[in-house]
């Protein structure tokens, strides 16, 4: 029976604790940052590199890698952004972090700031997250007043403060170099690259933009080390993750398992099988944007790799689970309206083409369809794939193109009974 | 300077520099819509796609790469031709017309857009969009120009023009997705002085210019390069125009001058050269106190009576010149005061002016000296009429010669005009002066005729004839050159040539101009330093 390794969720799981200062602390938390504080920042890096901590916002970059690329000596402040813009469809890890164990993640977000030098952070959370939102800002507050946070980080002589941001609406926010766009009060639309954020970042300095669950990661290695810490996760996979569970399943919910356990015994023993006994018909394995599997391919290790290797991607590690009842069609054209509306407009491919799949996919719904269009929307689908600045492009083509190739049957249905 | 191939054509460039600048600086086309060179980089409109075959290390790139942001790397090689690149700018422009109304005959920039051209050259011609394309409405967005939003690919240089460029911030991007859209700020008409920029660099027709709309086909159009006379920036321009009219004035590259832009005020010169009701159109002579039309030989004879009657000496003789004279104009009048009247009495309106400082280059481009050659006067050494008294020279002058319409908002000067013996007006336009002259010579206007500047700068510039003058206009440097000849009385062989003006004046003032010929004075001007430094290396090495 699979069952959750509990790191970032030890105290969640804990009954009674209220995610307070006051309980973390006697849960033994802040703890790390003081080791941290005891180390050079370079050590940091080093530790965090050595335990192969990977990105856990969805492209799976190492953050120990990403954080040496820095620009130094630049004569201006750097900073370390956090993410937690959580808008992937499917996502929803990042919330329960702040909402229920904020202090957790906020010892992470410290530990990244001395780590990088930087002494101002800032959390940028998604505008629609009020109680996660609320619960930051009094575990920050706590702090100043206890003394961890501003001008002596944990009476030390390191100057920290960080700042919650909330965002306005937009999924493009996400995508980091959008999100310092709009951090820093303009349209929130992504840069070119390069330069890269570590090098012309935030304000145009250097700047990391790290996940919650990553920097909370780093609590966690600094506290077991880094071996213990790669020793719970599969080959270049290190560590636990938090899986987003959601669809028809009886037991939907976040749970934090090893990576590399079996995507199948995820949905199986953790999320309770298909709702109502009902046949599996394909999993969604990575957030919306990620290619869906059938319900025949879902018997690999969920890492990085491995579902990377079955052609998807483990992205935030959100499944989507639907069974022998859904209609595809209809769950394709609600993921074309979400990208459509979400799409900057300002690349050409991904302005015209998501709002064209949309107009497509409904044209199926409407007993519209023909072979042509099925042709089409694969055309519009894949042009939109590798040619736009940001990823969305690539987010909006992935599902249209994997859907179309594995669930071809279905599309052809709504034409077949139209005539 | 390293190089890389496009095309197995090598293409020096500068560390740093992206594919697409390096590429446009020698002289190859990549088609591409948002990138422009005054303005950042957002590699958004996706047209300028190449395939980097090879990124210098052997290893070729993983998809096509945007030519506009990607850095050139030493023996990288690029194809712009084949199949891939062609398929991927297929896609893009197909992807553009999606919502373009594709209303070109309509469309004022049909013929001079770049979305029709490169639809043309690297589109399909064909579309599968069968929807219906969304819709906005006319905006009116400035003094200037007007706002066709459904024109509109999105290339945001409007946008990054007023952040960049004018730093007005006027600009701005509203909504999402296929619905995005580029507008003014809370409804508001724009301010700034230089919104004819934003009608040229947009590469289709979203923004237009209101004084030109439906005006002409851009192709009607014949251009001549000339130089703006309104204000002594000498901004450089091409005058377009069709069937004998100036339909409008747009800038012309020139990186020591305007780099490419011009303000709004120097477009609207464009109606003093379709001018026609106070347009000095016919010779005309005093006769009997009533001015009557005469021929062109009448006025020279009943001039040179005049002055054969009067003999005036050298202080009673004095010269009244507009800063909106030619160079070749100020010099033949001053030479004819000092040849024929041995009088040195030739005054300019001089006027303060003030460079106008500012992070914005586009903002130093407007002086408060309106007149294109001021610097050409006191070069030659004219006498500025802050350092010299021209009222007690006035007051002895038996012969007033005015050139242009200066000092026209000055009374006691007028008023003196008419207690002088003769006095004599070339110019195009109607004024003050006219009414209290002798003899008028019709000139010409700015777009008839040749002529050169010198600049705030003492930068040089050369401008062409565009417009066919009337037959009964001459212009100024030949009537100047005309009374000289009748003045010292050589015999006029021929009508001179203007580049024959011109050696003269080169030769004759070798010290300011370097004797430079015509030919060299190129379209893009010559900075008076520049020049001397030039011929102080000749003398050196000679």
């Amino acid at each position: 029976m699979l069952e959750e390794t509990l790191v970032l969720f030890r105290n969640i799981r804990t009954p009674g604790y209220d995610g307070t200062l006051d309980s973390y602390r006697k849960a033994g938390g802040y703890q790390s940052l003081p080791k941290a504080l005891a180390m050079q920042p370079e050590e940091v890096i080093a530790l965090v590199k050595e335990a192969g901590l990977r990105g856990r916002g969805g492209a799976g970059f190492p953050t120990g890698l990403k954080w040496s690329f820095m620009a130094k000596n630049t004569g201006k402040p750097s900073y370390l952004v956090c993410n937690a813009d959580e808008s992937e469809p499917g996502t929803c890890k990042d919330r329960e972090l702040m909402l229920k164990d904020p202090h957790l993640f906020l010892e992470g977000m410290m530990i990244g700031c001395y780590a990088l030098g930087c002494h101002h952070g800032y959390i940028y959370v998604r505008g629609e997250y009020f109680p996660a939102i609320k619960s930051l800002n009094k575990a920050i507050d706590d702090c100043y007043r206890e003394g961890i946070l501003g001008p002596k980080l944990l009476g030390g002589d390191y100057e920290l403060d960080l700042t919650v941001h909330t965002g306005a609406g937009a999924y493009i926010c996400g995508e980091e170099s959008a999100l310092l766009d709009s951090l820093e009060g303009k349209r929130g639309h992504p840069r070119v690259k390069p330069p890269f954020p570590a090098v012309a970042g935030f304000n145009s300095c250097p700047t990391s933009v790290n996940n919650v669950e990553t920097l909370t990661n780093v609590t966690a290695i600094l506290e077991m080390g880094a071996d213990a810490y790669k020793s719970l996760g599969s080959p270049n996979n290190a560590g636990t993750h938090l899986v987003s569970l959601s669809g028809h399943v009886n037991r939907p919910g976040v749970y934090e398992v090893a990576m590399g356990v079996g995507l199948r015994e995820i949905i199986q023993e953790l999320g309770g099988g298909v709702r109502g006994g009902k046949q599996l018909k394909g999993v969604i394995p990575g957030g919306s944007s990620s290619p869906v599997l059938r319900a025949d391919e879902i018997d690999i290790a969920y890492d990085f790799d491995s579902v990377g290797k079955a052609g998807s991607m483990m992205g935030s590690s959100a499944i989507m689970v639907f069974d022998e009842d859904t209609d595809v069609v209809k769950l394709l054209h609600r993921i074309s309206r979400f990208y459509n509306h979400e799409s900057c407009g300002q690349c050409t491919p991904c302005r015209e083409g998501t709002h064209w799949a949309r107009q497509l996919l409904r044209d199926f719904l409407q007993n519209n369809g023909s072979e042509r269009k099925l042709n089409r929307l694969q055309r519009v689908g894949r042009n939109m794939g590798g040619t736009t600045l940001c990823a969305l492009g690539d987010a909006a083509s992935m599902p249209i193109v994997s859907f179309l190739k594995k669930f071809p049957d279905d599309f052809r249905q709504y034409y077949a009974t139209a005539s | 300077m390293e190089v890389f191939y496009i095309d197995d054509q090598p293409v020096p460039f500068e560390k740093g520099e992206k594919i697409l600048s390096a590429a446009l600086r020698a002289g190859l086309e990549i088609p591409h819509f948002c990138y422009h060179p005054a303005l950042s980089v957002v590699a958004t409109c996706r047209m300028c796609l190449v395939d980097v075959t090879d990124l210098g290390n052997g290893r070729p790139a993983p998809k096509l790469m945007t030519s506009c942001s990607t850095d050139a790397m030493p023996n990288m090689r690029i194809s712009t031709q084949n199949d891939k690149v062609q398929e991927g700018r297929e896609l893009v422009m197909e992807y553009l017309l999606v919502n373009h109304p594709l209303d070109c005959p309509i469309c004022d920039q049909s013929g001079e857009c770049t979305l029709q051209d490169h639809s043309y050259a690297h589109g399909t011609g064909h579309s599968e969009m069968e929807y219906n394309k969304r819709v906005y409405g006319w905006r009116d967005i400035g003094t200037f120009v007007q706002l066709e939003r459904n024109r509109c690919i999105h290339c945001s240089r409007c946008d990054r023009f007023t952040r960049e460029i004018t730093g007005t911030d006027e600009f701005g991007m509203f909504n999402r997705g296929h619905e995005l859209t580029l507008d003014t700020f809370s409804d508001r008409a724009m301010t700034n002085h230089f919104q004819g920029n934003m009608a040229d660099i947009c590469p289709v027709g979203a923004i237009t210019e209101k004084e030109f709309r439906f005006k002409r086909r851009a192709w009607k159009l014949r251009k001549v390069p000339s130089v703006c006379t309104g204000c002594s920036t000498g901004c450089n321009i091409t005058i377009e125009h069709d069937r004998n009219e100036v339909l409008r004035l747009k800038p012309r590259e020139n990186q020591d001058v305007n780099q490419w832009w011009m303000c709004d005020e120097g477009r609207l010169t464009y109606q003093q050269m379709n001018e026609r009701e106070q347009r000095l159109a016919k010779p005309m002579g005093r006769v009997k106190g009533k001015l009557l039309q005469v021929t062109w030989q009448q006025l020279y004879d009943a001039v040179a009576d005049r002055l054969e009657a009067l003999k005036p000496n050298g202080e009673q003789v004095v010269a009244l010149v507009d800063t909106h004279s030619t160079l070749e104009e100020m010099f033949l009048l001053r030479r004819l005061l000092q040849e024929v009247f041995s009088s040195d009495q030739v005054f300019y309106p001089q006027q303060d002016w003030t460079q106008p400082e500012s992070e914005f280059f586009i903002e130093t481009l407007i002086t408060t000296d309106k007149a294109p050659n001021q610097a050409g006067a006191r070069l030659l050494g004219l006498k500025g009429s802050q350092e010299h008294d021209v009222i007690s020279a006035m007051k002895s002058a038996k012969l007033l010669l005015v050139l242009g319409n200066p000092f026209i908002n000055e009374q006691p000067l007028l008023d003196l005009a008419g207690t002088t013996e003769l006095m004599v007006h070339i110019a195009s336009r109607q004024s003050e002066w006219t009414d209290r002259a002798d003899a008028i010579f019709p000139g010409q206007n700015h777009a008839e005729k040749e002529g050169s500047f010198l600049n705030k700068q003492e930068h040089w510039q050369r401008f062409w004839p565009a417009l066919r003058p009337s037959r009964h206009v001459r212009p100024e440097w030949q009537i100047l050159s005309e009374l000289l000849h009748m003045g010292t009385a050589t015999p006029v062989q021929q009508t001179p040539q203007f580049s024959q003006i011109f050696q003269q004046m080169t030769s004759i003032e070798h010290k300011l101009f370097g004797n430079l010929a015509l030919e060299k004075l190129g379209e893009s001007g010559i900075s008076l330093a520049d020049l001397r430094q030039q011929s102080d290396t000749l003398a050196q090495t000679a």
